[in-house]
């Protein structure tokens, strides 16, 4: 392998690791624009989401379309539940408060779901496909497919964002709370569909670290402090920034392998964010108005 | 018995000096500090590698307790630009950043084969008399960073603090520089945790990377948030109720027959998750606490 | 729930008065001999520890159905070391004080044995594990501690021979980073250096990560023929999964409790000739065989790909055949070195816990042999390392060859 497409490939390990955290960033940044805090749930969410697949496959379903709906599904409700049971209590309590609470939230969820599917490690039995082969860069098969998923959440995010009403009220919300209150926007409203859409995200992406890696109760944890920097360095509350960082990170630290090893790569993402924030306070992408 | 009870006793001390530390952090000025664990990390390695190498047990203390002090002043200068939202993720990175240097340089830590037999003081008096003074060592340095902490607290240095905390620009215009009093309360804090992590170091005897993950700093925000964020007793009864919590499930699974602890493993990560969660949602200001803050 | 200070002392009150309550439950009935069972429950050993505690309750089972040991039932207290030494040295002190063991038995990392042995140790109680660190000799200052696997470099040193026997030149060696995963890769890299074959490349790798890729890159760059691993299930099936995917011609040779049947089938017919490290007795032996079955009968479990399982199993069996053969009322000292005597020759092999108690009883010398190998401890409490290599083919696991180290 020559030497520039050795670096090629590596961006293309990036990409691809990119856009997992992306995923997961486009998730906590969800919330974080519209209720002000980094939820440490996400990460446990997507787990859920990787198991509910994982019970259709055992129920011999093997349509990942199907097992993706159920994850999608099993996640939303988890999701709502988790607003409606908790979080919406602690509205207007500060972000400590509830970045506590969501840390209770993803314990509690990883202990109940390992109570019941012990701590063996499950598959999904995706049939191995050769790469196409472009140029020397080889492009995967499952690696498309996990590109062509993150497009569709990222454009649906979007279009839910910006062409329905609840969308519009959701950027009401982010913008000024306290103004789209006065201004007669029901919260349940505008949080229920918020929190299906994070579910649906969480479920997508569990679906997709399920099918890359192996499921584990632990699995989604681990993808969670990756995702937080993605998110902080998208410029807190921008879903295009939390999922073009996310993919910044994953190239950037890719690259850096060959100069860095494989150990100190991990730790790169948050060492990147800090010297960005030390330029630019407010994040890559966040304006000073987003973040205020 | 009575040693399995000094040994609940010393990790419970132990717990104490880093919730007074971060109670110290948040309870007292407010900075959200989500890298706790580091600081610990680099006081139990700091005195672990000094120990080992040779030097006495009490340089390895002191060393630890300004390693992590100092550590703390690029991560402060850093922080103090940022909001706190930001600061959070940032300072998890941080404890993060620390765990992975200690990883990857092997060739100081030996990495993640970790640091066996770092150690323990008061060996000439015997097994349990050395528990004991051990116990006794973690007692005192509590005290003395409760002695610390209120000391500063009730000094013109610490109503200058609780002005910042509750007016930062007024405290500017008033020719004062917050930035500066920030800094120092967040060396100090480090200072404690550093002290703890040396503690750690001495009484585990054995020091490994995958001690200092961020489930650390979360126990101790726990416990703070349980006892009662910006009391000082409260660090104490919050660290308790913590321990107890994470141990009294070994003893309730002993007296259920038919329950495995393998399912009693997840049992425990649930009520941690469901007692964070309904301290946060009930009792907010903790068992002692004095005002909500959170 | 509103939580007062009333009602904290109250539960801190009940808390205190349980230790005293279990102390008078256990002081009616006949006393049993205690064991704990310290394993890994969660954690990074979470993939193995919930089926090695599993595993010492089923032997605990068996062998208070033959009657018990020396006079005594044998009563498990099972604990969950969280893969931490904290926990663990925690766990540790409570069973020595509270649950009064004679024995602890089953854990797993390195950095947890490290730290609980030297209370183990202090105690005089008998530790086993399956810890793989060189470090364990300096704290077993009695000697009652034993380790039922190879050490971590043993087991490296078994893989490289592996590829050295089938004649691979050219070989990259992949470790998970821990204590296991780089002595593996020393003892890999001791072989290779020694035999004057080429290593093309070293990588250690860091676990829980989405992908490998980069890794994978690095380490097939300079085309090995041969990728040596020094890793465990949930890494190692990802890798696989990626190098198989990515097409690339590379053989490997991995150790055995790294792979699953589950892990092969979810894989397929890329599995095909990949190499397994084992010990000698362990896959396709009898005794293997018949715990695999009666295990998977009464718990099931199927311990594919999980040797430590077996260990686990072992362990409780030799302790309680050396409880039997040191006769009612030994003291420890005595019981370690009749579990040194039964576990290896001379003597009558046996497998199951009832035959062996019959013949001690009949005064005949046995040899146990275990589920997971033939043991035979070496005076520092070592199983003997005897390993053998096997081979994915057609999706099942087949005998190949044995390792001469």
């Amino acid at each position: 392998m020559n030497g520039s497409l050795f670096y090629l490939n590596l961006v293309m390990n990036g990409l691809v690791q990119g856009l997992v955290i992306g995923l997961a960033a486009l998730a906590l940044t969800l919330v974080f624009a519209v209720a002000r805090f980094p939820n440490a749930a996400t990460g446990d969410l997507m787990t859920v989401g990787a198991y509910a697949g994982i019970g259709v496959q055992a129920l011999n379903v093997r349509s990942v379309i199907v097992q993706g709906a159920a994850a999608i599904l099993a996640c939303s409700v988890l999701a709502i539940g988790q607003y409606w049971f908790v979080l919406r209590y602690l509205r207007g309590r500060g972000l400590v408060s509830l970045l506590l609470a969501s840390i209770g939230l993803a314990l509690a969820t990883r202990g109940a779901l390992s109570f019941f599917v012990g701590q063996d490690q499950y598959l999904f039995n995706t049939p191995i496909m050769r790469p196409y082969v472009i140029a020397g860069l080889r492009v995967q098969v499952v690696d498309l497919w996990l590109a062509v998923a993150s497009l569709v959440c990222v454009t649906a995010t979007f279009a839910m964002l910006f062409l329905t009403p609840v969308g519009r009220r959701m950027r009401a919300i982010a913008d000024n709370a306290e103004l789209a209150r006065a201004s007669g926007i029901r919260m349940q409203r505008v949080m229920i569909p918020l929190w299906a859409a994070v579910g649906a995200i969480c479920g997508v992406a569990g679906m997709i670290l399920g099918i890359k890696t192996v499921v584990l109760p632990e699995a989604g944890w681990h993808i969670l402090l990756p995702a937080f920097a993605a998110m902080v360095l998208g410029g807190l509350g921008n879903p295009i920034g939390a999922v073009v960082a996310g993919i910044l990170l994953g190239v950037v630290q890719e690259l850096s392998t060959p100069f860095v090893g494989f150990t100190y790569k991990i730790a790169l993402s948050f060492i990147v964010l800090a010297v960005i924030l030390t330029v630019r306070p407010q994040g890559l992408f966040g304006s000073a108005e987003v973040v205020r | 018995m009575l040693s399995y009870l000094i040994a609940i006793l010393i990790v419970t001390g132990i717990y104490a000096l880093l919730t007074q530390a971060l109670n110290f952090h948040y309870g007292f000025m407010g900075l959200i500090n989500f890298g706790h664990v580091g600081f610990f990390a680099i006081g139990a390695y700091t005195s672990a590698l000094l120990t080992l190498s040779g030097h006495s047990i009490a340089l390895g203390f002191v060393a630890a307790i300004v390693l992590a002090a100092l550590s703390a002043c690029p991560l402060g200068l850093l922080a103090l630009r940022l909001r706190e939202d930001y600061l959070a993720i940032v300072t998890l990175g941080f404890a993060e950043i620390v765990r992975v240097v200690i990883v990857s340089e092997d060739w100081l830590t030996r990495g993640t084969q970790g640091l066996a037999n770092v150690p323990r003081p008061f060996a000439s008096l015997g097994a349990s008399g050395q528990e004991i003074a051990y116990l006794g060592l973690v007692v005192a340095c509590n005290v003395l960073a409760a002695a610390l902490i209120a000391r500063l607290a009730y000094s013109p240095f610490g109503r200058l603090i609780e002005a910042i905390r509750d007016d930062e620009t007024a405290i500017s215009t008033l020719g004062k520089y917050p930035a500066g009093a920030k800094l120092r309360v967040f060396m100090v804090g480090a200072g404690i945790a550093g002290l703890a992590g040396a503690l750690y170091a001495h009484y585990i005897t054995y020091v490994v990377p995958d001690q200092f993950v961020p489930l650390v700093t979360f126990y101790v925000w726990m416990a703070m948030i349980l006892g009662g964020v910006g009391s000082l007793p409260g660090s104490f009864i919050g660290a308790a109720i913590l321990v107890a919590l994470l141990e009294g499930t070994r003893f309730i699974r002993d007296l259920l027959p038919g329950v495995m602890e393998i399912q009693m493993a997840s049992v425990r990560i649930f009520l941690i998750g469901v007692g964070l969660v309904l301290f946060v949602l009930l009792r907010p200001q903790g068992v002692m606490g004095l005002r909500v803050r959170t | 729930m509103i939580l007062n200070r009333r009602t904290l002392l109250k539960t801190a009150a009940v808390a205190g008065a349980m230790p005293a309550l279990m102390r008078t439950q256990g002081a009616g009935a006949a006393e049993p001999f205690r064991v704990g069972a310290l394993n890994p429950v969660t954690g990074a050993g979470s993939p193995y520890g919930s089926s090695m505690q599993k595993a010492i309750l089923f032997a605990v089972k068996e062998i208070n159905a033959a009657g018990g040991a020396g006079g005594q039932t044998l009563e498990v207290v099972a604990e969950d070391d969280q893969t931490s030494p904290e926990p663990a040295v925690l766990a540790a002190k409570k069973l020595v004080e509270v649950n009064k063991v004679r024995a602890v038995l089953g854990t797993w990392a390195s950095g947890v044995a490290l730290a609980v042995s030297p209370i183990f140790d202090a105690a005089g109680i008998i530790h086993t594990t399956v810890a793989g660190t060189s470090g364990l000799a300096a704290v077993n200052k009695k000697g009652f501690a034993f380790r039922f696997a190879g050490t971590s470099e043993g087991i490296g040193r078994s893989l490289a021979d592996g590829a050295l026997e089938e004649g691979f030149k050219r070989a990259s060696i992949m470790a998970f980073n821990n204590a296991s995963g780089r002595e593996m890769l020393q003892g890999a890299k001791s072989v290779l250096q020694k035999a004057g074959r080429e290593i093309v490349a070293e990588v250690i790798y860091e676990p829980n990560q989405p992908s490998y890729r980069s890794e994978i890159q690095a380490a097939l760059a300079k085309q090995p023929e041969v990728l040596i691993m020094g890793s465990f299930l949930p890494d190692l099936t990802i890798i696989l999964r990626e190098v198989l995917q990515s097409g690339a011609d590379v053989k490997f040779v991995v150790p055995a409790w790294a792979v699953t049947p589950k892990s092969i089938e979810a894989l397929g017919a890329a599995t095909d000739g990949v190499l397994l490290a084992d010990y000698e007795s362990a896959l396709g032996s009898d005794a293997y065989a018949s715990f695999k079955q009666r295990f998977k009968t009464d718990s099931g479990i199927d311990i594919s790909g999980n040797h430590y399982a077996s260990c686990a199993y072992d362990m409780a069996m030799t302790l309680a055949l050396g409880m039997e053969a040191a006769g009612a009322g030994a003291d420890n000292a005595a019981i370690v070195k009749a579990m040194h005597q039964i576990s290896g020759p001379p003597g009558k092999a046996v497998s199951s816990f009832a035959t062996g108690k019959e013949l001690i009883k009949s005064g005949q010398k046995i040899n146990y042999e275990g589920a997971s190998g033939p043991l035979d401890f070496d005076d520092g409490g070592n199983a003997k390392p005897i390993y053998k290599l096997m081979i994915v083919k057609d999706g099942k696991i087949n005998q190949h060859r044995i390792l001469k180290l």
